[in-house]
């Protein structure tokens, strides 16, 4: 998480974790809230693709 | 599914994700002579890991992470045991984060007419003359890179070499040739790279 940044933006992002195991988060949700865009985490993947990229 | 073993490593390839060929081969020979113990490494376009994946076993103190936009690649170099993230290049990486080593192996194919369909796409077309993503990714490239960091680009005969060459200069990069292979139809080389000093 801390490396990062909202790809539209560049801003910082709030992690929402749904589901971890010892070494990182398994599903989740990271949020822009400055371009209210939620990226999903998936299978240990954060998916930073903006929505119309995906 | 393809498996591709190389010094040690196995991954495997599914459709749709470039398999490790030549290119990769070289690229990863050539880096893990240069990265050491502990450092930051990121690998942009990782495809199936094989890179990525070779340096975290040969150096586990190292830290890994590596960009990929294409879901399957994703998900393979996942597997394959990489710290993976779905951006396009250096989309979702703060500026601020910075990395002694960045390796990128990327599509130089000149694109003729036709497209490769799909996201597989990603991994070989390099625009009219082969240079595109090379383009791109020299722009930002420095963003990312520690003042005393180097990157490591692969290319070929079959893209410009001399104007990959320029667009690192011109983008503020010292480069250098540091391994070259002929083949049948092309000549590979790996460009070494650091921040100029002027």
């Amino acid at each position: 998480m801390d490396i990062l940044a909202c790809p539209v933006c560049k801003g910082d992002l709030v992690l929402n974790v749904m589901e971890e195991d010892d070494t990182e988060v398994v599903k989740g949700i990271i949020s822009c809230n400055a371009c209210n865009i939620d990226y999903p985490i998936d299978d240990g993947i954060p998916n930073m693709l903006p929505p119309e990229n995906r | 599914m393809t498996k591709i073993k190389y010094n040690g490593i196995e991954v495997t390839v599914p459709e749709n994700v470039y398999e490790p060929s030549e290119d990769s081969f070289m690229l990863v020979d050539t880096v893990i002579y240069y990265v050491s113990e502990g450092m930051n490494v990121l690998e942009i376009g990782t495809g199936s890991g094989l890179i990525a994946a070779t340096i975290q076993k040969e150096y586990e103190k190292c830290s890994v992470i590596a960009t990929e936009i294409n879901p399957k690649a994703s998900l393979c170099a996942k597997h394959n045991g990489v710290n993976v993230i779905r951006t396009d290049m250096f989309d979702a990486l703060k500026k601020n984060k910075k990395f002694d080593v960045i390796i990128f192996n990327p599509p130089y194919l000149p694109t003729v007419d036709e497209q490769i369909e799909g996201w597989l796409n990603y991994a070989f077309d390099g625009g009219p003359d082969g240079n595109d993503a090379i383009e791109s990714f020299c722009e930002r490239v420095i963003d990312y890179l520690d003042d005393k960091g180097t990157v490591f680009l692969v290319t070929s005969s079959l893209a410009s070499i001399d104007r990959a060459l320029k667009i690192m200069e011109i983008n503020k990069l010292q480069p250098e040739i540091v391994n070259s292979t002929k083949h049948f139809f092309e000549e590979l080389v790996v460009i070494k790279a650091s921040k100029s000093r002027q």
